[in-house]
């Protein structure tokens, strides 16, 4: 599978308004400035792409997401006032953004991921023994048992 | 008579359904399953989308209350320090499960003769030992032969697949320490197996095997039942057993659709899990029973046991690679398995690693919940991105599976006021984790840090002494005294003889280890007793 294989389903979750995307966009940055070689929140696409695919399947999210792109308020103070006094409402949020992010395939690659979603890897012939060389496994061996027998009578 | 009458009735369609409806109906039986949920099928598992751990957060969480699918019944948690886990449709909560397969050992059935705690079991390791065997190789179990800390000749069917680089980093540095580890054992094949495919390494166990490898009992095992003439209704939700004017089961109402209905059956096994059953037992009061059905002992629902189990994780330099499948162990250890009383407990803990990669959202809590200062730390903003790309690839997880002693203030009871889609009252859960637990899980995560720190982490914290298990045991507990247990040592109900229980309800202790090899163990030793005995059976005629 490569990175054009994935497709986009239409969200099926009513989408958000470019205003709700907009106030997303601060919010979610704030989140995830980007760094390390990632991209910042809204540089990855999470609020105008990524989040439609969270909402659609998350009806739970879908309305926590909702609820704090209503509230008024810097941006940095609403989120430290949600961490602070509700942090389940702040955690939701956040995993929902996150969620977003590391649907990316551009994010995914930027960890190390070999493909935009889980990929097979299937093991060569060899790959299990070849994991024990230097016999690693025999020093364990040579200790001896380890475990009590079932007690006799 | 009726024509449909049963042979036999099986309440639930997970993994001691599954074990004992291929058995009995290889062995000629005419055979009913009813199961709450649905099949599973493949093509709707989240595993292969790039939202997947989303998806598992939420319509494929572990927690029903979470789910809130319409087969799933409401658990109150409100007295329970343990959250719940189950999978309600055809393999029940093997559909879901990291597939972890870990035999029991001899000291987990002689707890009371060799550490002086509980019961010991009416049955031992070596009795036990030719049906792990069996199950062993009917779910295409990999793994190493030759590991000390069993008895001589446990030699899984299948070799093992590969411990990969997380296994080989920590089994180094369990080296340096000179403690106990060894290939993970996995209810995946590491090559074609059966009705199993080969694992083709995916990462994603826990959210659904998305390509048929994983020894799910809807994949393995009701493929021979179904072409064995069993008969599996789904989206059947069974409300009550029955019994004839002889006190003797003789069949289950269920709801199906929104329809009442009748299963008549000469003998009745019941699978739903160690909540679900003591539920349905509990459902099943009568003028006879009024305490529930084959309760006269009082256990029933009692005694529950889950494995609230800890956490620790060490950052490495390596890369890992660690998103390489499959979820199910990739070294284990019981180097702190067996009792030693310095340590201030008795029993144990069997370790195991996972990879992480595969589920990078949980990164969040590991550095958020994290012991040691850890959470403290920033993590969200410009960390965000540096914590990520320092764990994704290069985290090592340790899970420290303790035994967990019954007692029998931990039980299961009916919460008439949360009922489920078909108004069956729920099930609540009165769980508080016994000291000897904690000290048992403290304990042992201390020691895994010093794992962690011999294979070279850079860091490593605990990140929860607490997580749900999924495993759901002890609650119609088998012993030979009525009155101190609800079934016999082939899972007979003391009170009601043509009804077993063939699940996890019924464990006498925890163990050390995760449950499904045990339960598969127990239901096929059930099924061989009933096929063995089936001239002696005394079955409902009414």
């Amino acid at each position: 599978m490569s990175i054009t294989d994935v497709t986009i389903q239409p969200a099926s979750a009513p989408v958000l308004s470019e205003e709700q995307r907009a106030r997303l966009a601060v919010l979610a940055d704030l989140l995830i400035s980007g760094g390390a070689g990632l991209p910042s929140a809204s540089g990855a696409e999470v609020p105008t792409q990524w989040i439609d695919r969270v909402l659609a399947v998350r009806a739970d999210l879908d309305a926590t997401v909702r609820a704090v792109l209503e509230l008024e308020g810097d941006p940095g103070e609403v989120l430290a006032g949600l961490r602070a006094d509700s942090p389940e409402v702040f955690g939701a949020f956040a995993m929902a953004v996150a969620g977003a992010y590391l649907i990316n395939p551009r994010v995914r690659r930027g960890l190390g991921y070999p493909g935009p979603a889980p990929m097979k890897n299937p093991a060569l012939p060899d790959e299990a023994e070849a994991y024990l060389e230097g016999g690693i496994l025999d020093v364990v061996v040579a200790r001896g048992p380890i475990y009590r027998p079932t007690p006799q009578g | 008579m009726s024509t449909d009458v049963a042979d036999v009735l099986i309440i639930g369609a997970g993994a001691s359904g599954g074990v004992a409806a291929k058995h009995l109906a290889e062995a000629g039986f005419s055979v009913v399953v009813l199961e709450q949920g649905d099949w599973v099928n493949q093509s709707d598992l989240p595993g292969l989308r790039p939202e997947y751990e989303v998806l598992g957060g939420g319509p494929w969480h572990p927690n029903p209350n979470v789910r809130q699918r319409p087969e799933d019944y409401p658990i109150n948690l409100d007295d329970s320090a343990a959250v719940i886990g189950m999978f309600n449709g055809v393999g029940g909560s093997t559909v879901l499960y990291a597939s972890c397969w870990c035999r029991a050992k001899p000291s987990d059935f002689r707890v009371r003769t060799l550490d002086g705690v509980a019961d010991d079991w009416p049955v031992s390791y070596e009795e036990l030992e030719p049906f792990y065997r069996q199950v062993e190789y009917d779910l295409g179990i990999s793994g190493q032969a030759g590991n000390p800390a069993y008895p001589p000749g446990y030699a899984p069917p299948l070799p093992s697949l590969p411990i990969n680089m997380a296994g080989r980093v920590m089994a180094q540095g369990m080296n340096k320490l000179g403690w106990h580890w060894w290939p993970g054992y996995n209810s995946i094949p590491s090559q074609d197996h059966l009705h199993q495919k080969k694992c083709e390494r995916y990462g994603v166990c826990m959210y659904g095997c998305p390509q048929g490898a994983k020894g799910s009992t809807d994949v393995a095992l009701f493929p021979d039942a179904l072409a064995h003439g069993a008969r599996l209704e789904t989206r059947a939700r069974v409300a009550r057993i029955s019994l004839d004017e002889n006190g003797l089961a003789n069949g289950a109402v269920y709801f199906q659709d929104g329809v009442e209905k009748f299963q008549p059956a000469k003998l009745v096994l019941v699978g739903a899990n160690g909540i679900g059953t003591p539920r349905l037992l509990l459902m099943s009061e009568s003028a006879g029973h009024p305490d529930g059905l084959a309760n006269s002992s009082g256990l029933v629902g009692k005694r529950f046991m889950t494995h609230p189990f800890g956490t620790s994780v060490g950052l490495y330099e390596e890369d890992l690679e660690d998103w390489v499948g499959p979820t199910g162990e990739a070294i284990e250890s019981m180097q702190f398995y067996e009792t030693d009383p310095s340590r201030g407990f008795v029993r144990g803990s069997k370790w195991h690693i996972i990879p992480s990669a595969g589920r990078p959202l949980g990164m969040i809590n590991r550095f958020t919940m994290g012991e040691g200062g850890v959470a403290d730390e920033p993590f969200w903003g410009e960390a965000f991105t540096e914590r990520m790309k320092a764990s994704v690839g290069h985290l090592i997880e340790w899970m420290i599976m303790p035994d967990d002693l019954p007692e029998e203030h931990n039980r299961i009871t009916l919460d008439h006021e949360k009922t489920d889609s078909d108004g069956l009252p729920g099930a609540k859960v009165a769980y508080v984790t016994g000291e000897n637990t904690r000290k048992l899980v403290d304990w042992n995560l201390q020691r895994s840090l010093e794992a962690h720190e011999a294979a070279g982490a850079t860091k490593a914290w605990i990140t929860n002494r607490n997580n749900p298990s999924w495993h759901n045991m002890g609650t119609a507990r088998m012993g030979d005294d009525p009155e101190t247990s609800v079934v016999n040592r082939w899972g007979q109900a003391h009170d009601v003889p043509n009804l077993y229980v063939i699940d996890g309800s019924q464990f006498v202790t925890a163990t050390g280890v995760n449950p499904t090899a045990t339960i598969c163990a127990l239901a096929k030793r059930t099924a061989a007793y009933l096929v063995e005995n089936r001239r002696e059976q005394k079955v409902s005629t009414a």
